[in-house]
């Protein structure tokens, strides 16, 4: 297929659903690419209400999901599109396939599966988490685009564990990778990657939006808060159980959790069994401006994950001059410098945390002062989106 | 008595889960009573004729013969009481399709007692009340334990049906106390722990050099086994040589993250489901049953494990205390404490051979006494009979 000479390059972004609103890295990068004259492709599974009115071009899968005489029709309009419309870039990612000793059966579901990406034309395909790379290892290849995959944690690090052997042929090939830390990055070179094909760009955040004019809260009883979904990794039950250490001490606090999931009944639960319930609040999930709000009536943030692959709302909680203590999973201790900008306390030890907590109150105003004030400007030069965008956009010309 | 009670023994799905089948088996070879199971049907079992089956494959057109068949039969047979229940149903919106399949049936068949195996739905059987029918609730597992403390709309709903149920039968004395806490009355409860017999398989001696340590169980976060695993980290850190497996959790990502996590891929594996009789071999070769639950009513993984004379280790959780007295016939340690748990797993294995043949033989009695299948049944017979 010939490809039509063009000014900018396009990117192809591979994603399961179109971003929705609250998730601000991939709009926030699709605007940057834009803004420095990418073209941006986003291919998604299925479209959902309100995604016409997306920024860039969307292309969508058929939905494959249920044996039916519709998926049936599909794969036939599919395989009828591979053979006629382009099957030059069918037919060497057939040959790639074979060569990766893909079976017959799954290649053709292959063409089936892809044939909406193939039919486009991309100078980079990026795939925007890892998994979404699994099956579709030569698609980029076929097309004669580069190759990326993003890196964001849980795919690295949770998804090999259900999916054992999962980024075996992905990891062979000579594709960029992007991940969130440098963290991320050892731990993705302990699988054979070279280091030159693994460039890290952190999260960015609105630093504008997330700055505060207002001075820290200087509420009697300890205000403590964290922003993150009700999930596992982010650690609650050990944070719960500090708590608990908290308040065996005597130390008056109340604790705000912003975010929903699905493990609110074992957190209440925990909070009940532990004794803390009545310290705990549950917003469930917040817009951006309350969650602005009860950042700033708040004075330590706590992030103590089991995993994580950055935190943007470690950064947030930083910008609003939080005190921040986190745990040491992955990319947090990249996120916070020790005793610099904030805390780190290693994982799964809840006394350590509970014993962080009480030295931080206890420390002299001036300290905490630079503590916030180092953090805040750190989070200004080193996590903004245009400092983000012009990585993405260095990433995407080397 | 001059006819068989009629009691209708629903969880929701034919056949139910394995306790709730060891109750079903037990009463209807008791001879004393008719057993009739409504429902789902997904697999059919050899019952004996007391049981009768009034359930409905989970396919539309099963469905829709059902309720053809009752409403036809309903309508010529039973007209008023017919009405009455579409006048109920409708008060409580409840007059969809599927709530007739449901509930037709057993209006049609009224049984003498309708035992509820599960408390969440106690809100849509308690009308069988208006047409004389006593409804009797289990106080069991998680559904009374924690979920109503997470979930105030439920908590609500037990407040405002539990005082209206006719007898609850409770599987431990703490369950009891915490149904109380809805407005169950103490009156109206009944303590009847779950029984059964175990044949040992055959045995198989631990002849490696590692304390074998298990844990049988599904990988919900209820049954604690983060916090055994923190404890794993503990005595590996302390140099202690052993191995623990976890029975029925594989697969699950939590687990198998805090295992490479701690560095305990050596130490720890994760076994799918297994079939009983397998189970029972693992437990025979383990040196030690660890439960380290958040919250049980009784659990039965040790019972089996005391009826095969494994030494059992339990968190003082739900109902546990009711069966183990720590150290005379098995161990206890606090709940969500995995220092202790990492403590008590190496004082257990300094025990010598005849003090955990003295610890297990004395479980095997406690066992046997309190939580044999004759007492169960006796006990759920006489329950039933009293009301």
């Amino acid at each position: 297929m010939k490809q039509k000479a063009k000014k900018h390059k396009t990117i192809g972004l591979v994603l399961s659903t179109v971003p929705k609103y609250s998730e601000t890295f991939f709009r926030n990068k699709i605007k940057g690419l834009q803004k420095h004259g990418f073209e941006v492709i986003l291919f998604v599974d299925y479209f959902k209400k309100g995604d016409a009115d997306f920024s860039c071009k969307i292309v969508a899968a058929n939905n494959y999901s249920s044996v039916s005489y519709l998926s049936l029709w599909h794969s036939f309009k599919a395989l009828v599109k591979s053979a006629f419309i382009h099957p030059a870039r069918s037919l060497r990612l057939f040959r790639l396939n074979k060569k990766d000793k893909v079976t017959f059966t799954n290649n053709i579901k292959q063409l089936v599966l892809n044939q909406f990406i193939l039919a486009e034309n991309v100078d980079w395909l990026h795939f925007g988490f890892g998994m979404l790379a699994v099956n579709r290892e030569n698609v980029a290849n076929a097309m004669h685009a580069k190759m990326a995959v993003s890196f964001r944690g849980f795919d690295l690090y949770l998804s090999p564990l259900k999916h054992k052997n999962c980024y075996k042929v992905l990891f062979k090939k000579a594709i960029r990778y992007h991940v969130l830390s440098n963290e991320m990055k050892h731990d993705l070179m302990a699988y054979a990657i070279n280091s030159n094909q693994i460039q890290v760009i952190t999260p960015a955040i609105d630093t504008k939006l997330f700055q505060s004019e207002k001075s820290p809260s200087n509420s009697k009883q300890l205000q403590l808060v964290t922003v993150a979904r009700q999930h596992w990794k982010k650690g609650f039950i050990y944070t719960l159980e500090a708590l608990a250490y908290l308040k065996q001490k005597g130390i008056d606090f109340q604790y705000t959790i912003i975010g929903a999931g699905s493990e609110q009944e074992r957190i209440t639960f925990a909070a009940y069994q532990l004794g803390v319930l009545e310290n705990i609040t549950f917003t469930g999930k917040l817009p951006q401006e309350e969650v602005k709000a009860t950042l700033e009536q708040s004075s330590i943030y706590i992030q103590y994950s089991i995993q994580e692959g950055f935190c943007n709302a470690v950064l947030e909680a930083q910008a609003l001059g939080l005190l921040c203590v986190v745990s040491n999973a992955e990319g947090l201790s990249e996120n916070i410098l020790d005793k610099i900008t904030g805390w780190v306390v290693p994982k799964r030890q809840p006394i350590l945390l509970a014993e962080k907590i009480i030295e931080i109150i206890n420390l002299p105003e001036d300290i905490k002062k630079n503590i916030r004030t180092t953090a805040i400007e750190r989070v200004k030069n080193e996590f903004n989106l245009e400092k983000q965008q012009d990585e993405f956009v260095r990433f995407y010309q080397n | 008595m001059n006819h068989k009670l009629k009691i209708a023994i629903y969880s929701g799905v034919i056949p139910s889960s394995t306790f709730i089948e060891r109750l079903i088996t037990g009463l209807s070879i008791s001879n004393q009573c008719e057993i009739y199971l409504f429902g789902a049907e997904q697999q059919k079992l050899p019952y004996n004729n007391n049981v009768k089956i009034v359930g409905y494959r989970n396919s539309k057109l099963s469905k829709f013969i059902q309720l053809v068949k009752y409403s036809i039969l309903l309508f010529f047979f039973k007209g008023k009481d017919k009405k009455k229940l579409d006048a109920i149903l409708k008060s409580k919106n409840r007059k969809t399709r599927l709530d007739k399949v449901k509930f037709y049936p057993v209006l049609w068949c009224q049984p003498d007692i309708f035992h509820l195996q599960w408390a969440k739905g106690i809100e849509d059987w308690i009308w069988l009340q208006e047409f004389g029918v006593k409804v009797v609730l289990s106080l069991r597992g998680t559904q009374i334990n924690h979920s109503p403390i997470a979930d105030k709309a439920l908590a609500a709903m037990y407040r405002r049906e539990f005082p209206k149920v006719d007898a609850f039968h409770a599987v431990s004395k703490a369950m009891a106390l915490e149904a109380q806490k809805y407005g169950a009355k103490d009156s109206k409860i009944k303590v009847i722990y779950s029984g059964f017999e175990i044949e040992p398989a055959t045995p198989i001696k631990n002849k490696e050099d590692v304390f074998k340590i298990i844990s049988v169980g599904r990988p919900h976060w209820i049954k604690g086994y983060t916090y055994a695993l923190d404890a794993c980290k503990l005595l590996k850190d302390s140099g202690f040589k052993f191995q623990y497996t976890i029975v029925g959790a594989h697969g699950n990502i939590e687990l198998a993250y805090q295992i490479k996590d701690l560095g305990l891929q050596n130490e720890v594996a994760l076994l799918g489901k297994q079939p009983f009789n397998d189970v029972k071999e693992i437990m025979q070769s383990s040196d030690l049953l660890v439960l380290p639950s958040l919250n049980e009513g009784i659990a039965n993984v040790v019972l089996e494990a005391m009826y095969l004379k494994t030494l059992v280790l339990t968190t003082d959780c739900g109902g546990m205390l009711e069966v183990i007295d720590d150290g005379v016939n098995g161990f206890v340690v606090p709940i969500r404490d995995a220092k202790n748990l990492a403590k008590k797993i190496l004082e257990i294995s300094t025990l010598s051979t005849n003090q955990i043949e003295k610890i297990c033989t004395c479980a095997l009695h406690t066992v046997k006494k309190q939580h044999n299948e004759k007492q169960m049944i006796s006990g759920m017979l006489q329950f039933y009979q009293d009301l």
